[in-house]
């Protein structure tokens, strides 16, 4: 899927970056790599550009520029209706944020049923069902 | 001693650059290219420390020019300390540019700007920071002066220790074997050049081939394929990652999220300002209200000044005096008559002039500071992108175009805010061709005497060919002179800030010095010339038909009659090029009563001079900002010639079209 496909409000992991010389450049430069997350804004009144959150900033790309960017759609946690089966694919976050969590079970790769909604919320996790605060459904994305 | 200002756009180097250096300072170009240097002293225990303000940037590739200006300058010049001002409310990212100059240079100092805005949104150990970088780490609020003077302290007395990040195995393994051999080629910074060869960077394997590197530039290719080989991807895009891993781990060891996921202020103000409908008509609505305000606060001042100079011709006959009546009185006590006239009539009024828009420029500079410093200009950018292109120009190319609404001169000025050299000149090229304040008032004046009717119809049919023309000729350019690679417009969108009084006056009066000193001599110059040939021969009424002028206007006569020009309309013409709003003195100087004004041209007549009126020649601190800005005679050639082309072109087409269908006789 390619990053100018993405809505308004949806969220997605960068799967590589495209486009030649001075655009390759510059979306590196600002951020745009494999392995990040990206969320698409807003877009403008004539359908283009785009604005997008990558690494707490905001960026505007072109059509042809987003196009460029290959992607994967991916869910922050505290949006997944209660019943809901995911994967977590990333945690955003230091060392000290993801050792927490995977004491929890929940790491890259592990399957977790959502219980309770946001927030905070209630998930099963291979390890027990632990409540999740605000501040860390935000950070855990899951397909 | 030597500092370096480094750092990405929006960061708030330039409020850092000012309180460091305060009014020492000195705006100029970097050698050969148009691109911005400050550079300016601070004093510390004195000793006077040279300050250069670096372009601001992201990176430090190869692939823009003020990336190249920075690096190369780091480079060369070899500033004794760099400080890399951060954004801290974005520290991900800024800390991007510190990897990379951590690769150039040992002394570094970190300044976390706006810290008391990051603190709302995270908790930093700056104590941490520090400690992993081995480089002084200094919180500062630039807009209220915090944190400047240890910043000053830090660069001269702080100890650099350096810890430099490093790659993967298997790639440091490569850097140290280039390193290796670039030791024979006697350069400093091996590493850097390592990297950057690794990289396949165009501007260092150009520098080595240049020195007879081939060997090492053989050697970087085949590590580079290995690379990519064990990668599988771009050797851009693997070294990006790397050092954003740095910046990545780093900024989540020294800071700790608070309130994740809340509503900030700026994602409510976009919500409305970039609306998908709302968007452009609040945008509209903001500069209708922008230029009012300039005009109605300009309006008292302008007045006044001219007042002050050119005294006022009262209804009844009489004149009060002006400066310009009084000093020529004067000087004519002990000069001779010709040398006063010229010193009063011709420079001195051209100084009254430069001095009667200098309202309009300084009120213009603050609105475009404001929308600025606020973080609008960014989302009209957005906004207004997808019309743009069409134009060649990118989303920010609107705001110099429409700010020639107000006055054609800060609206040059202000496409400095365009990167690309190339869209620079197009909308330099196309800036002209919209009608300015003084023009708008001429095209009132004229259109409320001969279309007292139907005015309006007549001032929008202005306005709206001039817009069309501009549309037009802007596709055309940039698919012909003004061909050239679009650039990438991956523009950030900095949160909305409340501008400070301080930053914008600083602004503002930056951008106005630098047209008053520069700009101003060539116009009191032309204005003299201008005298000339009004004045000369010796004897004959000051721009009357026998004087230079009012020759060369019944010369080019029959020419102006193709037009439905009256010799008085192309003597008016000429006193146009001095300050467009002349014309309407030259016409009241010419003819004496409105009256006679109205006898003198058809309706048709009459538009066909808007019409000219519109396009021709810039005035002389257009072309004057012109040169300023692109330091380009042939440039500004072009310019006066583009103008005059569309002028006889349209005023030929109406007036003849009219002629044919026996309208506006």
């Amino acid at each position: 899927m390619k990053l100018s496909e993405l809505n308004p409000g949806e969220t997605a992991l960068v799967i590589h970056v495209g486009g030649n010389g001075a655009v390759h450049r510059r979306l590196l430069s600002m951020g745009i790599l494999p392995g990040t997350v990206i969320r698409s804004v807003r877009v403008s009144p004539l359908g283009d550009p785009v604005i997008y959150e990558i690494r707490g900033s905001f960026i505007s790309l072109r059509r042809n520029e987003a196009e460029e960017v290959e992607i994967e759609k991916i869910v922050p946690l505290h949006l997944v209706p209660p019943g809901t089966v995911v994967k977590v694919v990333l945690i955003d976050g230091g060392m000290g944020f993801i050792q927490n969590l995977s004491k929890m079970g929940i790491s890259p790769g592990k399957v977790v049923e959502v219980l309770r909604p946001c927030c905070p919320m209630l998930v099963r996790t291979p390890t027990g069902s632990f409540p999740i605060g605000k501040g860390m459904a935000y950070r855990i994305y899951v397909r | 001693m030597l500092i370096a200002l480094a750092g990405n756009p929006n960061t708030g180097k330039t409020t850092i650059f000012n309180a460091l250096t305060g009014s020492h300072q000195h705006v100029g170009n970097w050698p050969g290219v148009t691109v911005e240097k400050k550079e300016g002293f601070a004093e510390y225990k004195g000793e006077r420390i040279r300050i250069v303000d670096l372009p601001g940037t992201y990176s430090l590739t190869a692939y823009s020019l003020e990336e190249l200006i920075a690096r190369n300058f780091i480079l060369e010049e070899k500033p004794d300390v760099v400080i890399d001002i951060i954004d801290s409310t974005n520290l991900e990212r800024n800390l991007y540019l510190l990897t990379e100059l951590m690769e150039l240079t040992d002394k570094i100092v970190v300044a976390l700007n706006m810290f008391d805005e990051a603190r709302k949104k995270y908790r930093i150990d700056v104590e941490k920071m520090r400690r992993i970088l081995g480089i002084p780490v200094v919180p500062t609020i630039a807009i209220k002066g915090q944190g400047i003077k240890e910043l000053l302290r830090e660069a001269v007395e702080g100890k650099f220790n350096l810890k430099k990040p490093e790659y993967p195995r298997d790639v440091e393994d490569r850097i140290k074997r280039i390193e290796e051999m670039l030791k024979d080629h006697h350069l400093e910074n091996e590493r850097w050049y390592a990297i950057k060869l690794l990289e396949n960077d165009g501007d260092v394997v150009k520098k080595l081939q240049g020195i007879g590197a081939r060997d090492v530039i053989h050697a970087a290719e085949h590590f580079r394929h290995e690379l990519e080989d064990i990668y599988g991807d771009d050797i851009e895009t693997l070294m990006a990652s790397f050092r954003y891993s740095f910046s990545h781990g780093l900024f989540h060891e020294v800071a700790e999220p608070i309130n994740v996921g809340g509503v900030t202020i700026t994602d409510m103000i976009d919500h409305v300002v970039a609306h998908k409908i709302f968007g452009i008509p609040i945008f509209l609505v903001v500069m209708y209200l922008s230029f009012n305000f300039v005009f109605q606060v300009a309006a008292p001042f302008q007045d006044a000044i001219d007042l002050i100079f050119n005294g006022k011709d009262l209804s009844n006959g009489a004149h009060i005096a002006g400066l310009i009546d009084l000093s020529y009185s004067w000087m004519a006590g002990f000069l001779p008559d010709w040398l006063s006239s010229f010193i009063n009539y011709g420079m001195l009024r051209g100084l009254a002039a430069v001095l009667t828009f200098t309202p309009i420029i300084m009120l213009l500079f603050i609105i475009l500071s404001i929308l600025e410093d606020s973080g609008y200009l960014a989302r009209v950018a957005f906004l207004l992108d997808r019309i743009m292109r069409k134009m060649g120009l990118e989303g920010r190319g609107v705001i110099s175009l429409m700010l020639g609404l107000g006055c054609n001169v800060p609206a040059i000025m202000s496409t400095r805010a365009l990167r690309n050299e190339r869209e620079r000149k197009l909308s330099i090229a196309l800036n002209p061709l919209i009608p300015c304040g003084a023009r708008i008032q001429v095209f009132a004046f004229l259109t409320s005497l001969f279309f007292a009717k139907n005015q309006a119809v007549v001032l929008w049919s202005l306005l709206l060919i001039s817009f069309a023309v501009v549309g037009i000729l802007g596709y055309i350019y940039s698919k012909t002179i003004f061909r050239g690679e679009v650039e990438p417009f991956v523009m950030e969108l900095p949160p909305y800030r409340l501008p400070t009084f301080k930053g914008i006056m600083i602004h503002m009066w930056e951008k106005s010095e630098g047209f008053l000193r520069k700009a101003g001599t060539i116009i009191i110059g032309a204005a003299g010339i201008i005298w000339l040939l009004a004045a000369l021969p010796w004897g004959v009424e000051y721009g009357s038909e026998a004087s230079y002028i009012g020759q060369i206007a019944q010369f080019l006569g029959p020419a102006g009659h193709l037009f439905g020009l009256t010799p008085e309309a192309i003597i008016a013409l000429f006193f146009g090029f001095f300050a467009k709003e002349v014309v309407i003195d030259s016409f009241t100087v010419l003819f004496g009563s409105k009256q006679a004004l109205l006898a003198s041209m058809t309706q048709l007549q009459a538009y066909s001079f808007l019409l000219f009126l519109l396009f021709y020649t810039p005035c002389v601190a257009t072309l004057a900002t012109i040169y300023q800005e692109t330091r380009s005679r042939k440039f500004v050639f072009f310019v006066v010639i583009e103008g005059l082309a569309l002028a006889v072109l349209f005023s030929f087409l109406a007036y003849n079209i009219g002629l044919l269908l026996g309208v506006g006789g």
